[in-house]
C-alpha cells in the first residue's frame, strides 16, 4: 500500500463510520421496530377467523415478497411525487424497509405462534383466560423465544439492505463510500473499508442476538 | 343421599364431522361427590369431559354447572361471557399436564389468579405457595416444568387448576402419561381432594382407583352410557354385555 493510499484510507474511515452511525444504524433500528409492529399485526390478521383480515394481510405479504425491494423504494421515492406525495429520502426508505420487515417478519411470527402447542391454549382457556390474555401471557412469550433466531437474521439482513437506500439519495454508509471512490479513484480500498464497517456493525448485532437468546433460553431444557 | 346437583347435563350430543361421538348423554352429580368415567378408548369419555368446560361445544342438549345453565342448539354458539363464566367454575387437569413452560411452578399457579381473578401478585403468590405445599411441592415453587418429573408436573397442574377456586375439578386421564412409579403421588393428591369434598369428574383407566375414590361410576361405550351406579355395582358386578367385556379386558391386563 502506498503512502498516498494510507492517507486516503485514514481520511475515509471517519466519514464512513459517521455515515454508519448517523444514517445506516438509525434507519435500521427505526425500520426494524416499526416493521416488527407491522409483522405482529399482520401475523394476527393472517391467523384471524375473519376472512377480510386474512385476505388483506395475505395480499400485502404477497406484494412485498414478490417484488424487488429496490423497485419498491424507487416507486415510493421517485414514483409517488407524480401523485403529489413527496417524501424525504429517510421517510421513503423507512416506509420501504418497514413494509419489507413487516411482510417477511409476519411469516416468522405467524409460524412461531402456530408452533405453540394447542395444549397451551387449552390450558389457558380452561383457567378462564380470554384469547387476548392467552396471547399476551402464554403464547407471545413462548413464540418470542422461538422467533428470536430467525428475526435476528432479518435484523442483520436489514442492516446490509439499507445500502439500497443510497440509490434514493439517502447518505448512508455505502453511498458515502461511493462518493469517496468517485473522488479518490480507489474502489478496492474504499469498498473494502466500507465492508469492514458493515462487518463491525453486524458482529455487534450477532453478539447481541446470542446474548438475548441465552437469556431467553433459561426455561428450555435442551 | 340426595344433595344439591352441582352438575346436570341432559341429552348432550356432539359430532366431529359425520362421526357422532356423544349420542345423548344424561348425567347428574351432587356437590362434593366424585364421578369416574370409564370405558374403552374412542367411547367418547374424554369428549364428554371436555364438554363440561366447553373445550368442546356440544351440538345439542343442556348443561347446568353450579347454577349456570347453557342450552346448545346446532348453528348457535355460546356467548364468550357465558363460556368464560363456566370455565371459571371448572378446573381442568390434562393428560399431558400442559404447564406453561416459560413460568416457574409458582408462577403457573399464580397466573390465572392474577389475570382472571384480578388478585394482587402478593395474594396470588401466598395462595399458590399454600397449594403447592398441599400437593407436596413446596420446595419446587421456583422450578421450571422441565426441571420437574411428570408426576411433579401433574401435581403443579392440579394446584394451578385449584387456584381459581373451581366448583368442579375435571381430570382427563391424569395418570396415563406418567411412569408407573409416579402414578401413586398424583392419585394420592386426587384422593385427598375427594376426601375434602371437592366435586370432581375423573376420566380414568385406573379401575382400582376409580373403585376407591369415586362415589359414582359411569361406563361409556360408543357414545352412550352403558352402565352407571356405585363402583361396587358397575365395576364389581356389571350387568350389560359390553360392560363385562370391557372390564374383563382391563382387569386381566392390570392384574398386579
Amino acid at each position: 500500500m502506498s503512502e498516498k493510499q494510507i492517507d486516503i484510507l485514514l481520511d475515509s474511515i471517519l466519514p464512513l463510520l459517521k455515515a454508519g452511525v448517523a444514517f445506516t444504524i438509525p434507519l435500521t433500528i427505526v425500520s426494524f421496530v416499526l416493521g416488527m409492529i407491522v409483522a405482529v399485526l399482520t401475523a394476527l390478521a393472517r391467523l384471524s377467523s375473519l376472512w377480510p383480515l386474512r385476505a388483506v394481510a395475505g395480499f400485502y405479504v404477497w406484494i412485498i415478497r414478490c417484488t424487488p425491494l429496490l423497485v419498491q423504494l424507487f416507486i415510493i421515492f421517485y414514483g409517488l411525487p407524480y401523485i403529489g406525495i413527496v417524501l424525504s429520502s429517510f421517510t421513503a426508505a423507512t416506509i420501504g424497509f418497514t413494509l419489507s420487515v413487516g411482510a417477511y417478519g409476519s411469516e416468522i411470527v405467524r409460524a412461531s405462534i402456530q408452533s405453540i402447542p394447542k395444549g397451551q391454549w387449552e390450558a389457558a382457556s380452561s383457567l378462564g383466560m380470554t384469547r387476548v390474555q392467552t396471547l399476551r401471557r402464554i403464547v407471545f412469550p413462548q413464540a418470542a423465544r422461538i422467533s428470536l433466531p430467525p428475526l435476528g437474521n432479518s435484523f442483520i439482513s436489514l442492516l446490509k439492505d439499507t445500502s439500497l437506500a443510497g440509490s434514493i439519495m439517502y447518505l448512508e454508509l455505502f453511498r458515502v463510500s461511493q462518493e469517496i471512490v468517485a473522488r479518490t479513484y480507489e474502489p478496492l480500498l474504499i469498498y473494502c473499508a466500507a465492508a469492514v464497517v458493515y462487518l463491525l456493525f453486524c458482529s455487534v448485532l450477532t453478539w447481541l442476538q446470542s446474548t438475548m437468546e441465552k437469556r431467553l433460553a433459561r426455561y428450555s431444557a435442551s | 343421599m340426595r344433595g344439591e346437583a352441582m352438575i346436570e347435563i341432559k341429552d348432550v350430543h356432539k359430532s366431529f364431522g359425520t362421526l357422532e361421538v356423544l349420542k345423548g348423554i344424561n348425567l347428574s352429580l351432587e356437590k362434593g361427590k366424585a364421578l369416574a368415567i370409564i370405558g374403552p378408548s374412542g367411547s367418547g369419555k374424554t369428549t364428554l369431559l371436555r364438554c363440561f368446560n366447553l373445550l368442546e361445544q356440544p351440538d345439542r342438549g343442556q348443561m347446568t354447572i353450579g347454577g349456570t345453565t347453557l342450552h346448545f342448539q346446532p348453528g348457535s354458539s355460546i356467548r364468550q361471557a357465558d363460556t368464560l363464566a363456566l370455565r371459571k367454575r371448572t378446573g381442568m387437569v390434562f393428560q399431558s399436564f400442559h404447564l406453561f413452560p416459560h413460568m416457574t411452578a409458582v408462577q403457573n399457579v399464580m397466573e390465572a389468579q392474577v389475570t382472571v381473578q384480578g388478585k394482587s401478585k402478593a395474594a396470588a403468590r401466598e395462595r399458590a405457595e399454600a397449594l403447592l405445599a398441599k400437593v407436596g411441592l413446596a420446595d419446587k415453587a421456583d422450578s421450571y416444568s422441565h426441571q420437574l418429573s411428570g408426576g411433579q408436573q401433574q401435581r403443579v397442574a392440579i394446584a394451578r387448576a385449584m387456584a381459581v377456586d373451581p366448583d368442579v375439578m375435571l381430570f382427563d386421564e391424569p395418570t396415563s402419561a406418567l411412569d408407573p412409579e409416579l402414578v401413586g403421588d398424583v392419585l394420592k393428591v386426587i384422593r385427598q381432594l375427594a376426601a375434602e369434598g371437592m366435586t370432581m369428574i375423573i376420566v380414568t383407566h385406573e379401575m382400582r382407583f376409580a373403585e376407591q375414590v369415586a362415589d359414582y361410576v359411569v361406563l361409556m361405550d360408543d357414545g352412550i352410557i352403558v352402565e352407571e351406579g356405585p363402583p361396587q355395582q358397575v365395576i364389581g358386578n356389571p350387568q350389560s354385555q359390553r360392560a363385562i367385556q370391557f372390564l374383563n379386558r382391563v382387569t386381566n391386563y392390570d392384574v398386579t
